[in-house]
């Protein structure tokens, strides 16, 4: 009598008996441990063949059958002629049986809760950091919105954009060697003697520090002014060269 | 000290906006009442929606409130976004859960003496699905780590607390019952036949 069943029906060894006995529609607290055992064996055989590992986990209960089955041959009543009864051997397997067949059934029942439960639908945690978080942070915000704040940024890129043209403008209109001769002429006009200092007129920019100086370098080359310092980093004092001030070249270097 | 009716109120709003299952204790302090008014709020508020037959009821899961939908409605919520049924617990996870669930806290030991087959991989993925935890160590030897259901599980299965697991004694009896007329009869049989097999 092979039962051919398929595998993963049983969850375990208990499973499969629960399943056994109640196929074969015995009561659980007389199970015909002979019969039952049998078609145990050719099962865990059968299984045996697929899956080793899995039968192992069998094999326990299949060896507690035998020795139930064993001791089922044993005369069970008491020597002493009382007419007592030794505690049936099935016993203990009836109690194990039952306790997991309680199990089975509260797993069904909970099978069939957690089916009721999927019916109700809740939302999950709702995501609240709207309300908390920086709202600056969050684009919360529609569309035209969002477009203003495009053109804005628009507005200020172009408004760089000018500024920065500017700059480089300034940066050209620098003055040229020239046009600060023909500056420093006025300011040696009437005067023998002049100290570098005094061409500077107050200002310390580093351009016109260094552009007054190549000036008067240019001038000292040109012979229209002698220069002399006293002691190193001294004052260098000017006078009036043997030649003239150089003529003016005319207004175009200033926009160089 | 606000009115009830104001209380209640907010409840609500707060469960709207909340989402989540909101404790019971945790908005007692926001109005200063005890913790057991803040629950009574609740489960007033929960019967009002209850007996006004809304679409969205109030559900309680152990001392926290959440709104949800009604499962009657469940048909139509799926009409609308057809939302994809999480993968059922299998058999073995069942039977594992149900042992957890009623015996906890409760050893790998037990569950397995009782299933008669090893559970490491299915303890694994129930864990993984937060529907257990380790509740502590047992006593015995190597100290074995206990487990325990979540609040999860109580989730997963619609209950408010443990108390609300099915009567497990009275499915025990319904198989005693039902065996009960066989016993008598077949295991006198079963014993003359011993007699002879002696």
């Amino acid at each position: 009598m092979a039962y051919k069943v398929k595998l993963d029906i049983f969850e375990g060894p208990f499973d499969l008996l629960v399943y056994l006995i109640e196929h074969a529609e015995m009561s659980i607290y007389d199970i015909k441990i002979s019969e039952i055992t049998n078609q145990y064996l050719q099962y865990v055989e059968h299984l045996t063949r697929r899956d080793t590992i899995l039968a192992g986990e069998f094999m326990v209960l299949a060896a507690s059958l035998i020795e139930i089955k064993s001791k089922m041959l044993l005369p069970r009543t008491v020597m002493d002629g009382s007419g007592d009864l030794l505690e049936d051997p099935r016993s203990e397997l009836v109690q194990r049986l039952l306790e997991y067949k309680k199990y089975k059934m509260a797993a069904e029942a909970l099978t069939e809760q957690e089916e009721l439960a999927s019916r109700i639908f809740t939302k999950p945690k709702e995501d609240i950091s709207i309300y908390t978080e920086n709202p600056e942070i969050s684009l919360n915000i529609d569309l035209s919105q969002f477009v203003k704040s495009f053109e804005t940024f628009l507005y200020k890129k172009k408004k760089i954009e000018e500024v920065q043209r500017e700059y480089t403008k300034v940066e050209r209109q620098r003055m040229s060697i020239e046009a600060r001769i023909e500056q420093m002429k006025n300011l040696f006009r009437g005067k023998k003697k002049l100290r570098f200092h005094d061409l500077l007129e107050g200002e310390t920019g580093r351009y016109h520090i260094v552009l007054t100086f190549l000036s008067v370098l240019e001038l000292i080359r040109l012979k229209s002014v002698k220069a002399r310092q006293a002691v190193n980093f001294g004052e260098i004092v000017l006078t009036m060269g043997d030649k003239d001030m150089p003529q003016d070249k005319g207004e175009s270097d200033d926009d160089k | 000290m606000t009115s009830k009716k104001t209380i209640k109120s907010a409840l609500e709003s707060m469960l709207f906006v909340w989402g989540d299952p909101l404790e019971a204790k945790v908005v007692a302090d926001l109005f200063n009442i005890s913790g057991k008014e803040a629950y009574d709020y609740f489960k007033e508020l929960q019967t009002e929606y209850d007996e006004q037959d809304r679409g969205i009821m109030i559900r309680e899961i152990d001392k926290a409130f959440q709104f949800c939908s009604r499962p009657e409605n469940s048909e139509y919520i799926q009409r609308l976004c057809t939302p994809v049924k999480e993968k059922r617990l299998t058999q073995s996870a069942m039977e594992v859960l149900a042992i957890i669930a009623y015996k906890q806290p409760v050893t790998k030991g037990e569950i397995e003496s009782i299933r008669g087959i090893k559970c490491d991989r299915v303890l694994e993925g129930l864990a993984k699905k937060e529907l257990i935890q380790e509740t502590g160590r047992g006593t015995g030897i190597g100290r074995p780590i206990l487990y325990g259901t979540t609040n999860a599980f109580l989730k997963l299965f619609g209950f408010v607390n443990l108390g609300d697991l099915p009567d497990i004694e009275d499915i025990g009896k319904v198989v005693r019952e039902d065996d009960d007329e066989a016993e008598g009869i077949s295991r006198f049989q079963q014993i003359s036949i011993d007699f002879r097999n002696a």
